[in-house]
């Protein structure tokens, strides 16, 4: 294997792109991703935040204690994963990691694999997905997308300015993918509009250190409050309805219960 | 090949790349006081400091470490931490408690006096399966001596 | 004098009659309260060494030319390998040897549950071996699972007969009460995820092997080696100075252990096997899952008058079927007591002793059922607990060794107070409660064990056994008896241990045994060191003139005093056992399902304490590794093909630092008068047993919800919330 550093941003090598690492080295060393060329990108990502921009390098140690950050995304920072994952981890990694579906983690023939088959539906799936669940039913486990999401930001990538919203896709018969980045193409930085008020409220099995079993962030803008969640689709999920129109499975349905008081209690919080 | 700088000693680092920084620092410097327990980045064991920051040495290449500092635990064996974990007897099997004291030094060096809340959501990413984060929280309030 | 004696032997709750070779201890216990040096807070000798990350452990240990191994194990709970090509994994970059089925004990084709050890291979570097092992070619038939635990009961698939216990009438017991509780309780798998995993070096050194291993039992992977290769008992020397956890999983040696030991004879290297995290979740033990049908009669003042209970462990392909039913039978005076324990044989990987095996997970049972019996009779749980207290061993009404429980309830009664005040911070969406339980478990320890002690002229002591310490403190907890009875500070002895070939036979880390068992043989020992000094002091000074000890001693130069002990029999016609009680105080989201231990008291009977600083650190963390099996911890499994789902850290879930409550500890710190020299019993154990019922007896108090499966998730916990809703309204129209 190589590693390769890229100088700028005209000439990035092709390989896998390396920037904190703590999701691409695990994946590597478990043979989910495969490569021989790794190119360390992480001189090319601006870091640091000013005002509404935070750099694609921005760790989320940094963020969780930047009051420049609103809080439903500095609250996400600080319940997401572990002390010294934070301090490795960049936001725009955090928002390009993989679902914990442990079916996916240890390579059985799903549908995320190309296979034919969602092991999770008939399976142990308590972990899982309660929206969007026919095809997929993986959880995606960002705490910092649904921040994101909910807070209306943008990203800057090398090709594209897009919404965080459309970095997403649910996967297709077609394309498994749940991400729209393209091959070589990195995020580079977020713009993240202001809130009138915002929170994030996050159920875990322990108290700290662990995956979303819900995550719920809130931003009000005026009237307008918007709610996101984390750990209920295979994407950061935009309620759009009420919690009645979720689809879970019988494993999943007490996560139903759990997301209405989250909601409940994330919109009593920003409510003006 | 690449130079690390540990302890504030430089070492040519001699390893194929996908070395994690664990593993150079245990198999190439012989420096095993960093103990490898999960190897993918959830038990904290592996914690050094890097530049400052703990950081998980298992998912860390060595070869993006070049210019930074790293700390160990070998290069925190006089720090006052030590003695408090001893005093406290926050040590039991001993093996999580490197990593630990590493999490603990950087914790106080960026606050001297921590609340309990602040000691537990800093100490959070270290596994301890014999059970001694009551003492260990005793040790971090108590460091000073 | 020495002296062969026939004697029981107990070790977990398992009894066997032994030989032993015992030398008599005429030594007098000294009286309760601090002495010297015993029963004072002291910190760890090595304690040092271990936070500066300097003392080695087996995975720090290299040697020149040394291999690494990697085991091929079966992905299905049920296979055959049928045919094991070898050839391209021994062609692979840096391999230097493999071996098949049959080529060393424990790698066979037939695999009984997934992560059954098939083949091995070893190279230059783990990551070669682990490549390489891609590469051995494997037809696999797989075979149909036997995954659910009462199906096997139903068809008969057990490890060994039903163990049936009976006393009294419990069918007569039962018509006697006025208010019979029955309930079902379901416990979990949970994972025993020491820090350091198992792993074994294993080099020869002319015929002798070595083996250096991570275990909680140096003369018993010596012992099992041995037969197992079938070589004389000496030509192996077992190390282990350092070791991190067991908890139970390290008791024997393991299938890296005899993996290491025929690389090793076939290439003439040191060979290193050891299991990643993977292999932990996997493969390397388990505390078993439980199905507990229940029954309790009593009367209506709350004396009980039969206890019946009907016990499923899903122990696996194999392993030990642990005695579940062993609270029922031994916590409480009860005239009718019937149980029935089935060992389930699965396609699921063997169960291992998990501190305090089959106890932790009975006790969750029973002391759930009994506080529904309390709230059934409108009865305080903890007087409940009073009126059935066993002032004789119920089973075989033979007079107790020692027993405080009743002390320790007496304790606990300032802490059960507060129940009110807890519930009184209730609000609408956060219930708070205060619920109890109490505790029963071995910890006697026996015989054989030996010390040997060595003073020199310098006043200085070293302690020799070959014990290990797993972490628990015992070290210290030996060199704290030594200077006592010698007469000099504890700073001055020092105590080496973790080597078969240096130091006698010391039993194993396991069963609350260690102190109990090893301590008195190094008081012993200290005795027969100090009776010479006092010789040579009379020979020296006189008779019964005060002499300066180190005045004398330096006359020594090069010679040394030595001195030898044993750990005498426990005592005839007594039960010996520990017991406790704890008091949780939780408060639970009512609409999240979330439960948080905000404290915890536990109250503990373990004899004289020696080293109250390393028994408070004991007690912590008993607690919290029994937080982590009540509300966290499961092994998961795919429930189509019974493949192991939860292999990594993050999906099986410890707890951290933010989930320890305030942890109250209080040991009754009473000797055993009966036992031993010290009066001293294990304490590894009884912490983590009764935390599970003592939390979900809290719950109860705080919601009126009765959790009847571990862990108590959120699924779990709000599964119990709901249905308590159903019963009050039900209740209600019922009016």
């Amino acid at each position: 294997m190589e590693l390769l550093r890229a100088s700028s941003l005209d000439e990035v090598p092709g390989g896998l792109p390396l920037a904190g690492g703590t999701e691409v080295v695990p994946l590597l060393r478990e043979g989910l991703l495969h490569a021989d060329v790794l190119v360390d990108v992480s001189g090319l990502i601006p870091r640091g935040i000013d005002g509404s921009r935070i750099g694609g390098g921005a760790t989320l140690a940094e963020l969780e204690v930047d009051p420049q950050v609103p809080a439903v995304l500095r609250e996400a920072c600080r319940l997401a994963a572990s002390p010294q994952l934070r301090n490795m981890g960049s936001i725009a990694g955090n928002l390009l990691q993989s679902t914990r579906c442990w079916y996916w983690r240890l390579g059985y023939p799903c549908r995320l694999h190309g296979g034919d088959r969602c092991h999770a539906r008939d399976g142990e799936h308590r972990e899982h997905a309660i929206f969007a669940n026919d095809f997929c039913a993986s959880a995606h486990p960002s705490d910092i997308a649904a921040a994101l999401v909910a807070l209306g930001a943008t990203m800057r990538t090398t090709r594209r300015e897009l919404p965080v919203r459309d970095l997403y896709r649910l996967p297709t018969e077609d394309d498994r993918r749940t991400t729209t980045l393209e091959p070589g193409e990195l995020i580079l930085e977020l713009d993240v509009p202001p809130a009138d008020a915002s929170t994030y409220l996050k159920a875990m099995d322990r108290k700290r250190w662990a995956f979303a079993l819900v995550g719920v962030a809130a931003v009000r803008r005026g009237d307008e409050t918007t709610v996101v969640l984390a750990g209920a689709a295979p994407i950061p999920w935009l309620l759009a309805g009420p919690l009645d129109e979720s689809t879970p499975l019988p494993g999943t349905a007490y996560k139903v219960e759990i997301a209405r008081a989250l909601v409940e209690r994330a919109r009593a919080a920003v409510a003006g | 090949m690449p130079e690390l700088t540990v302890n504030g000693g430089r070492y040519v680092l001699d390893a194929p790349v996908g070395t994690s920084l664990a593993e150079a620092l245990r198999e190439r410097i012989g420096l095993t006081g960093t103990k490898i327990s999960c190897n993918e980045g959830h038990c904290g064991a592996c914690t050094v400091l890097v530049d400052g920051e703990p950081t998980l040495a298992c998912i860390t290449l060595a070869h993006r470490v070049e210019g930074r500092e790293v700390t160990t635990i070998e290069g925190l064996r006089d720090h006052p931490m030590v003695d408090a974990f001893v005093r406290a007897d926050a040590v039991q099997c001993g093996f999580c408690t490197p990593g630990q004291i590493v999490s603990a030094v950087a914790l106080v060096e960026a606050h001297a006096d921590p609340t309990a809340a602040e000691i537990r959501h800093r100490m959070s990413g270290n596994l301890c399966r014999c059970g001694t984060y009551t003492k260990i929280e005793e040790a971090i309030r108590t460091w000073r001596g | 004098m020495a002296r062969l004696i026939r004697t029981e032997k107990e070790v977990e709750g398992r009894r066997e009659e032994v030989w032993l070779v015992v030398d008599e201890d005429d030594l007098e216990q000294w009286p309760a309260g601090p002495r010297n040096v015993v029963g004072r807070p002291k910190t760890r000798d090595d304690g040092l060494a271990r936070a500066r990350g300097q003392v080695r452990f087996t995975a720090d240990l290299r040697f020149p030319g040394m291999l690494h191994a990697a085991i091929l194990r079966s992905p299905y709970p049920h296979a055959r390998a049928k045919r094991v090509d070898l050839d391209h994994a021994l062609a692979a970059p840096g391999v230097r040897g493999a071996i098949g089925p049959g080529d060393a004990p424990e790698l066979s084709a037939t695999c009984e549950y997934e992560g059954a050890p098939v083949a091995a291979v070893c190279a230059d570097s783990m990551r070669e071996a682990h490549a390489a092992l891609a590469l051995v070619d494997v037809e696999w038939e797989e075979l149909e699972p036997l995954l659910d635990a009462d199906e096997a009961v139903a068809r008969g698939k057990l490890l060994e007969e039903p163990r049936h216990h009976e006393r009294g009438d419990f069918e007569r017991g039962l018509a006697e009460a006025d208010v019979v509780v029955e309930a079902t309780y379901r416990t979990q798998t949970v994972l025993h995820n020491s820090m350091e995993t198992h792993q074994s070096i294993c080099r020869f050194e002319g015929d002798v092997l070595e083996v250096y291993t991570s275990t909680q039992y140096v003369w018993g992977v010596r012992r099992e080696v041995a037969k197992t290769l079938g070589m004389p008992a000496d030509k192996v020397r077992v190390v282990c100075e350092f070791m991190g956890g067991g908890f139970g999983s390290k008791n024997s040696p393991g299938e890296f252990t005899y993996v290491a030991a025929e690389l090793a004879r076939r290439t003439g290297r040191a060979v290193r096997c050891a299991l990643t995290r993977r292999e932990e979740h996997i493969a390397a033990g388990n505390r078993n899952a439980t199905i507990q049908r229940l029954t309790v009669g009593a009367r209506s003042d709350g004396t009980l008058t039969a206890l019946g209970g009907e016990y499923v462990n899903a122990v696996g392909a194999d392993g030990w079927n642990s005695m579940t039913e062993g609270p029922m039978l031994m916590l409480y005076e009860c005239a009718n007591v019937r149980s029935t324990t089935w060992g389930a044989r699965l396609n699921l990987p063997p169960a291992k002793a998990f501190r305090a095996p089959g106890f932790v997970e009975g006790t969750f049972g029973l002391e759930c059922l009994l506080d529904e019996l309390a709230a059934k009779l409108g009865l305080d749980p903890l007087e409940l607990r009073r009126r059935n207290h066993a002032d004789r061993d119920p089973g075989g009404s033979e007079a107790y060794s020692g027993k405080n429980l009743l002390e320790c309830y007496r304790r606990a009664e300032p802490h059960w107070e507060r129940r009110h005040e807890v519930r009184s911070r209730s609000t609408a969406t956060v219930k708070r409660g205060v619920g109890m339980a109490s505790q029963v478990w071995f910890g006697g320890g026996g015989p054989p064990s030996y010390a040997w002690i060595r003073v020199g002229s310098d006043a200085r002591a070293t302690v020799v056994t070959a014990m290990q310490d797993v972490g628990t403190g015992t070290k210290t907890t030996m060199a704290m008896v030594a200077a006592e009875e010698l007469g000099i500070p504890a700073e001055d002895v020092t105590v080496a241990v973790g080597d078969s070939l240096r130091g006698p036979y010391a039993t194993l880390s396991a069963g609350s045994s260690t102190t109990p068992s090893i301590a008195p043989a190094v008081r012993a020992a200290a005795a027969d060191a100090r009776r010479q000094i006092l010789d040579m002091a009379e020979q020296r000074y006189g008779k019964g003139v005060d002499f300066d000890l180190r005045e004398l001693l330096s006359l020594l130069g090069n010679s040394q005093i030595l001195g030898t002990g044993s750990r005498g029999p426990n005592p005839a016609g007594m039960t010996v056992l520990t017991f406790g009680v704890q008091v949780a105080e939780v408060a639970v989201d009512v609409e999240t399902g979330e439960v948080t231990v905000d404290r915890i008291a536990a109250i503990h009977d373990v004899g004289r304490v020696i080293n109250p600083l390393g028994a408070s650190s004991q007690i912590e963390g008993g607690i919290i590794q029994g937080i982590g099996h009540t509300l966290s911890e499961q092994r998961l499994l795919d429930p189509g093909s019974g493949g192991i789902l939860t292999t990594s850290l993050d999906a099986y879930k410890m707890p951290t630092i933010a989930d320890v409550p305030e942890i109250v500890t209080d040991l009754i710190d009473l000797p055993d008068a009966q036992l031993t020299s010290l009066g001293s019993k294990g304490i590894g154990e009884p912490p983590i047993i009764p935390v599970a019922a003592a939390i979900a007896n809290a719950i109860r108090d705080a919601t009126g919800a009765d959790v009847r499966s571990l862990p108590i998730s959120r699924e779990e916990m709000l599964r119990a919330l709901a249905e308590a809703k159903e019963k009050a309204r039900g209740a209600a129209t019922s009016v």
